[in-house]
């Protein structure tokens, strides 16, 4: 009933002799928050570089919305509708917020660069265009009063705010979150819990890779979890709390001490 | 910041200025570039050479070519080291163009300009999946083979050059004589203004995030649905189209052209205006390149001594400021609603 808008089958993926993913199912269904959860090194991130085409799989299949990714360029996969954050926050440092943003938006439109340089009327539709969604998405994240400020000098949150933003840019069918409580304290992880439910109620969907467990288990609708590039466990975050084999894994451990 | 800053009080002028008073200055400094050439001051005044001639040669030539290069290294942050290329490649096809076909000057600079964007397409589309110093030894190379072709060739003169290459016929009454730099001065003025007048609005809209983001970050970049390769390859076009622009400008001017003209130094010097005046930002690189043309005939009452001081003098400016004489920097508007 639910439509598969990421799809990701047998994922097999080496570095050298080493198998980072083995036989990973992995889906994100439309309109859900799914999380991918599991103790470090366990391939989380690898499976966000997979998917967006960073590196290519050895093995397996990357469907977004029913189209396979396999072998495109990360900006072609990026404008099919996969869009991400980083683990560690990569902004365009020397660029204002709203550019940063804009840089994203301009990806969906096809003005080409003559055009640009002579201002022909869709060039400037499209620049627009990009402007104004630019500013809106600053808005919905709550950060339209620093639009003109350095990407840089944005406090650390804004800063993980920011990147949501810029992703959302692209108009993403799901969107990947690579650990964006990462740095928070409490009261902002609640409103990081708030602003992913907010991206989810306009109709993205979000792939979320995420340590802190009571966020994970506070808006999931699904959890997948990793360990060793296998996937030992799926489903509600009840489920997952109980299942013997994630708690010997993970969650016995001081991991979720937060 | 009890410092005063120039350039804020400046930018804040700027900001606060209505669009007619912005139009105003913009006029009377084209107007003052114009004129420098009436200029009669002993202090600016360069010795043993003629100031008009320093200020086509190097002066505007290495302002224009460092705002092409400038496209590459400060906006998209390629390293190219190979710059020169371009510009042979733009004296070369005048030289050739005029002496075998009927074409005149005016003529010829949208094939010298044609030739050299090829020839960044030919350069960029395998060099360009390279990164940082492997791209920076590509150009390098690009740049010498250029020369030795030019070098090796019998057809194009070999290591002896071209000679009697036409200077460009005479328009609105300005004759382009030998005895005369200023008209090549106003010439390359002139085709600067369009470059910058290009670069900047190019820089304001998509292409100029696209390759901001290329400079910051080129993995992000990608994963913002930016086509990396598209855009550098662009930013190797646009500036190889200005390379060869200022190459057939200056082949129209001194009449003659050797390989030897080409070498390895004039790239490195036009890299040394980009990065001394201010990577990413135009009027920087601008003053860059104008005052590592000034210092050199300025110090010529060293002799071969002045190339010295000239090093330990770029040596401390850069330790002065490392980012540049005028760095690129965006005037925030620093707001707090909360």
């Amino acid at each position: 009933m639910s439509t598969k808008l990421l799809e990701v089958k047998n994922l097999v993926v080496k570095f050298g002799g080493v198998t980072a993913l083995d036989n990973v199912n992995l889906h994100v269904n439309q309109g859900e928050i799914a999380a991918l959860i599991g103790p470090n090194g366990a391939g989380k991130t690898t499976v966000f570089n997979i998917v967006t085409g960073y590196y290519t799989p050895a093995e397996g299949e990357i469907l977004v919305d029913g189209k396979s990714m396999l072998g495109l360029r990360p900006y072609k996969i990026a404008r099919a509708g996969l869009a991400r954050t980083f683990q560690n926050i990569r902004l365009f440092g020397d660029m204002t917020a709203v550019e940063n943003v804009a840089t994203a938006a301009d990806a969906l439109n096809k003005s080409g660069l003559v055009g640009s340089l002579f201002g022909v009327p869709r060039s400037r539709r499209d620049e627009k265009a990009s402007m104004e969604k630019a500013h809106e998405l600053l808005k919905f994240i709550g950060l339209d009063h620093r639009a003109l400020q350095m990407a840089k000098n944005l406090p650390y949150g804004d800063q993980r705010r920011l990147e949501i933003a810029r992703a959302l840019a692209l108009n993403p069918k799901v969107l990947l979150l690579d650990e964006p409580a990462a740095g928070f304290n409490p009261q902002e992880k609640v409103e990081l819990g708030e602003l992913i439910r907010k991206i989810r109620d306009r109709g993205f969907a979000v792939l979320l890779i995420e340590h802190d467990m009571s966020l994970v288990m506070d808006i999931s609708d699904r959890v997948s979890v990793l360990d060793f590039g296998q996937k030992i466990a799926e489903g509600t975050p009840v489920e997952i709390q109980n299942n013997q084999r994630v708690i010997d894994a993970y969650l016995g451990v001081a991991e979720d001490a937060s | 910041m009890a410092k005063l800053n120039l350039r804020d009080k400046f930018g804040d002028w700027w900001d606060g200025a209505s669009p007619f008073s912005r139009t105003v200055f913009r006029i009377l400094a084209v107007l003052a570039a114009y004129a420098i050439p009436f200029l009669k001051n002993p202090i600016i005044d360069t010795p043993e050479t003629s100031f008009n001639s320093v200020l086509f040669y190097p002066l505007v030539m290495f302002s224009l070519m460092a705002v092409g290069l400038n496209v590459v290294v400060g906006k998209s942050g390629i390293l190219d080291l190979g710059y020169v290329a371009f510009f042979a490649i733009g004296a070369y096809t005048h030289a050739i163009l005029s002496a075998h076909t009927g074409l005149n000057f005016w003529e010829i600079i949208p094939f010298a300009m044609g030739f050299a964007m090829f020839a960044g397409v030919i350069l960029g589309l395998p060099a360009l999946r390279l990164r940082g110093d492997y791209l920076a030894i590509i150009t390098l190379g690009f740049g010498e083979i250029v020369r030795i072709i030019a070098v090796n060739t019998e057809a194009i003169g070999g290591a002896a050059g071209l000679t009697d290459i036409p200077g460009p016929s005479s328009v609105f009454g300005i004759e382009f004589t030998v005895m005369d730099p200023r008209p090549y001065y106003w010439l390359t003025l002139t085709a600067m203004l369009f470059v910058i007048w290009g670069v900047l609005r190019l820089s304001h809209r998509k292409p100029g995030r696209a390759w901001e983001a290329i400079r910051e970050d080129e993995d992000v970049a990608e994963f913002m649905g930016v086509s990396t390769l598209k855009y550098k390859l662009w930013a190797f076009i646009i500036g190889g189209a200005v390379g060869g622009l200022a190459g057939a400008i200056f082949a129209s001017n001194i009449r003659s052209i050797q390989p030897e003209l080409f070498t390895l130094n004039l790239s490195i010097m036009i890299l040394a205006c980009v990065v001394l005046g201010g990577m990413g930002n135009i009027w920087g690189v601008i003053l860059g390149a104008v005052l590592l043309g000034y210092i050199p005939e300025k110090l010529r009452f060293l002799s071969d001594y002045r190339i010295i001081f000239f090093g330990l003098l770029m040596v401390v400016m850069m330790n002065i400021r490392p980012n540049g004489l005028l760095p690129r920097k965006k005037r925030e508007v620093v707001g707090d609603k909360s």
